[in-house]
């Protein structure tokens, strides 16, 4: 197996791969099944863009716990701003064991090419449920994950001044759900690393660094001891960072890299890694910057994006309480606006949210605050056009 | 005199909300939405928070009915400033440039529009309207008409609520036309697939928006199996996209006599161009007539808010009779879709007040009221 591995490793063509395994799927698996089975770039076929008259449709997910309420205030400052953004309201059931409502809001970020969500709640454990968020993303083939984040001085945390960018690979690796039990009691679980795809988000990242005159690119990895596939992963960035020579770039092993962000996260500036490293790291982070309901996450794939909460909590536990901290939410509005190029309308709320949390100090519970979800909402209503 | 007191007092009124609005604190509540500072926003908006909008008068009575729409914003105090322009084929010595207007559409991002006349012969030996001409500068791809029944309106067909969205850019419209030997004049018929699947996606994304139900696709390819095939094969593609709206076809010709005979059961229709115009003028006609349906063309950048039925209505020109309904609508639809939902709100109850109170008719609706007792009814109904 390795020796097969490694044989398809020294194949300098990086593009006969995804051909390859393609070809290979057999021809009675769905789209559906050949995503998940075959983790390939896919062709996606291009459906005009939805912007009438300057209006944009985009596609709503509330999901589970606090999603629907935190989106009810997102809605509300929209209106209040005047964001000419039209949202398509696309409601999940978690309890349903069909994927008919996960497949139908696929479809409508397909053709509205922008979405929203919260984080969509799985609740069926049966195996042949894949989970909703991962089923979204990797058919939308969304394969660079971004969670910016920056410290707000407004937030009482160990660390100041923290301003980290996390890209993570968003489809593969240890998230192909492929598991199996080969005999009783053994059970393996594939973790899928593919040249075209770690190429792609290296790419992006450095991009990204390039873009946003970021200076350093760290890639996270575990190839002492998983040597072929972080192997490929920190091998493509290397190869990768020969193109990009004003941007430094180095390496760092996930356990160190982990003890290092707790310990002196300042060094760190644009982070790069595989699928699960990358959901243990930004929720370090975001613990880092005062939990979970600050930061906002983005989806990217060749042509959707998708803006989320940032480290994908469902919080169902304080849904309908009036304590959950809706800014994550509406950093992920304020996202989604910047990538319709509404800059305009995303600056006044941006300002209003960072005057809230830095000047006001309104903020809820869990960042140290005692105002209530729609006291936060209200203050930056207030500050909305007035800072 | 009781006018002016009424519009003094309604400016008041509304500089005592937008104190109001300034301090409301409710998350959940509609007063939350407020007038000022939402103009204030616009990134289109000047220094004082006001909104431009690009206004082309047009022939025939355009000239009477956007005057009756300024005054109505005037007396409503709607904060949108005008930019005029004359503009008009008929009249080529003294119209605006074609650049100037979609300078200042494309800048602006919304216009209101009367009618523009088409003389039957060219003179310049052009075969592009002005109309056109301003279609395709501005890419204004789909033509939105909302039919709807208006109380106290009497028609033969009572609550018809259809939506007729018709590509406006190629087709029959493609101004080619050719004379290969004296006597035979060819005239191309213009269909392509990216912009049939344009209008496909906008129809079903505006039914999305709407909360429709189903979409209709209105063709001919029983007979032009190449051409409409094409438009009628992007509609079904299409289709696929949008699971839970329904998707049917018609072929035109039925069309028609469906829409004559059971208009209900239409929602949304989304046509080729002529076919478009075609049903747009029928389904006007089922309604009220020309001077009751408001439209609207897009691209994906700027919405032009014009009649749904364009007639220019010459024989009424100076006679104070056209009906400006329409017109108001227009302006109400504006209002929407540049977020002063209020103003949009207390301009259509407006025309739907006067309407239902029947007193203050214009000759199209059996009354003997002018155009201008009719603006002032409505100016007088906004609350």
């Amino acid at each position: 197996m390795a020796v097969r591995l490694l044989a398809k490793l020294r194949v300098p063509e990086i593009r006969n791969v995804a051909n390859f395994s393609s070809a290979a799927a057999p021809a009675t698996l769905s789209d559906f099944d050949v995503q998940h089975k075959t983790p390939v770039i896919r062709k996606q076929q291009l459906i005009p863009k939805a912007q009438y008259g300057g209006r944009h449709a985009v596609t709503m997910l509330p999901g589970g716990g606090i999603g629907p309420e935190c989106m009810g205030y997102v809605r509300e400052i929209f209106k209040y701003v005047g964001a000419p953004v039209d949202f398509e309201v696309v409601d999940i059931d978690p309890t349903m064991d069909n994927d008919d409502d996960v497949q139908y809001a696929i479809t409508t970020i397909k053709r509205n090419g922008v979405g929203i969500k919260g984080n969509i709640e799985t609740k069926s454990e049966a195996a042949y449920v894949t989970s909703r968020n991962v089923a979204l993303r990797n058919e939308l083939d969304m394969y660079a994950y971004v969670l910016n984040c920056k410290s707000y001085p407004g937030v009482v945390t160990r660390h100041k001044d923290i301003d980290v960018c996390i890209i993570r690979q968003n489809t593969e690796g240890e998230y192909a759900m492929l598991e199996h039990e080969s005999v009783n009691g053994v059970i393996e679980s594939m973790k899928v690393v593919t040249a075209s795809n770690s190429l792609r988000v290296a790419r992006f990242a450095f991009e990204y660094a390039k873009r946003n005159g970021r200076k350093k690119v760290t890639t996270v990895h575990k190839a002492n001891i998983m040597k072929l596939s972080d192997g490929l992963f920190l091998e493509t960035s290397r190869r990768l960072a020969k193109e990009y020579p004003d941007i430094e770039h180095n390496d760092m092993i996930i356990d160190n890299c982990c003890m290092q962000l707790v310990a002196k996260p300042h060094q760190f500036d644009v982070m790069l890694m595989t699928n699960l490293y990358g959901s243990i790291v930004s929720n370090v982070v975001c613990g880092l910057l005062g939990g979970a309901g600050l930061l906002s996450g983005r989806n990217y794939g060749d042509h959707y994006a998708v803006f989320e909460p940032g480290t994908r909590n469902t919080g169902t536990a304080i849904a309908g309480k009036n304590v959950a901290n809706p800014v994550a939410m509406i950093n992920a509005s304020i996202d989604m606006l910047e990538h319709l190029g509404h800059h305009f309308h995303a600056d006044l709320i941006r300002r209003a949210v960072n005057k809230t949390i830095n000047v006001d100090r309104v903020m809820t519970s869990d960042v140290g605050g005692t105002a209530s979800s729609t006291d936060v909402v209200n203050a930056i209503i207030g500050n909305i056009g007035r800072c | 005199m009781s006018l002016i007191n009424r519009t003094l007092f309604r400016t008041l009124v509304q500089g005592t909300q937008h104190v109001k609005a300034l301090h409301t604190s409710s998350v959940n509540a509609e007063k939350n939405v407020c007038y000022a500072p939402i103009s204030a926003m616009q990134p289109n908006a000047n220094k004082e928070g006001r909104i431009k909008c690009t206004l082309i008068p047009g022939d025939g009575v355009g000239p009477e009915l956007v005057y009756a729409v300024q005054e109505v914003f005037k007396a409503a105090n709607i904060p949108v400033d005008f930019e005029s322009f004359f503009f008009s084929e008929v009249n080529p010595t003294l119209s605006a440039p074609l650049e100037d207007v979609v300078n200042s559409v494309a800048k602006n991002k919304i216009c209101i529009k009367g009618i523009l006349a088409t003389p039957d012969f060219s003179h310049t030996g052009e075969l592009q309207t002005l109309n056109m001409k301003l279609r395709n500068a501005l890419d204004l791809y789909a033509n939105v008409v909302h039919v709807k029944s208006l109380p106290n309106v009497k028609c033969r067909h009572h609550d018809v609520d259809c939506i007729i969205i018709r590509e406006q850019t190629e087709g029959e419209y493609s101004a080619l036309e050719h004379e290969s030997v004296p006597g035979v004049v060819e005239c191309l018929k213009i269909i392509t697939a990216a912009k049939s699947e344009r209008i496909a996606k906008f129809a079903f994304d505006y039914a999305v928006k709407m909360g429709r139900k189903k979409v209709t696709a209105v063709h001919k390819a029983n007979i032009m199996k190449l051409g409409d095939g094409l438009f009628l094969r992007s509609c079904e593609q299409m289709a696929k996209l949008y699971p839970r709206i329904e998707f049917e076809k018609m072929i035109v010709d039925n069309c028609t006599m469906q829409m004559v005979s059971n208009p209900n059961q239409f929602d949304v229709m989304v046509t080729p161009n002529l076919y478009g115009n075609i049903v747009d003028n029928l389904a006007s006609g089922l309604v009220g007539g020309a001077g009751v349906v408001a439209g609207a063309s897009y691209s994906a950048e700027c919405a032009v808010f014009e009649q749904g039925a364009r007639h220019i209505f010459s024989g009424a020109v100076g006679k104070n009779i056209a009906n400006p309904t329409a017109m108001l609508l227009c302006s109400a639809n504006l209002l929407a879709h540049v977020n002063l939902h209020n103003y949009s709100k207390m301009i259509k109850n407006a025309i739907n007040k006067v309407l239902k109170d029947g007193k203050v008719r214009t000759k199209d609706l059996g009354g003997q009221s002018t155009t201008k007792d009719f603006t002032f009814a409505v100016i007088h109904s906004l609350a």
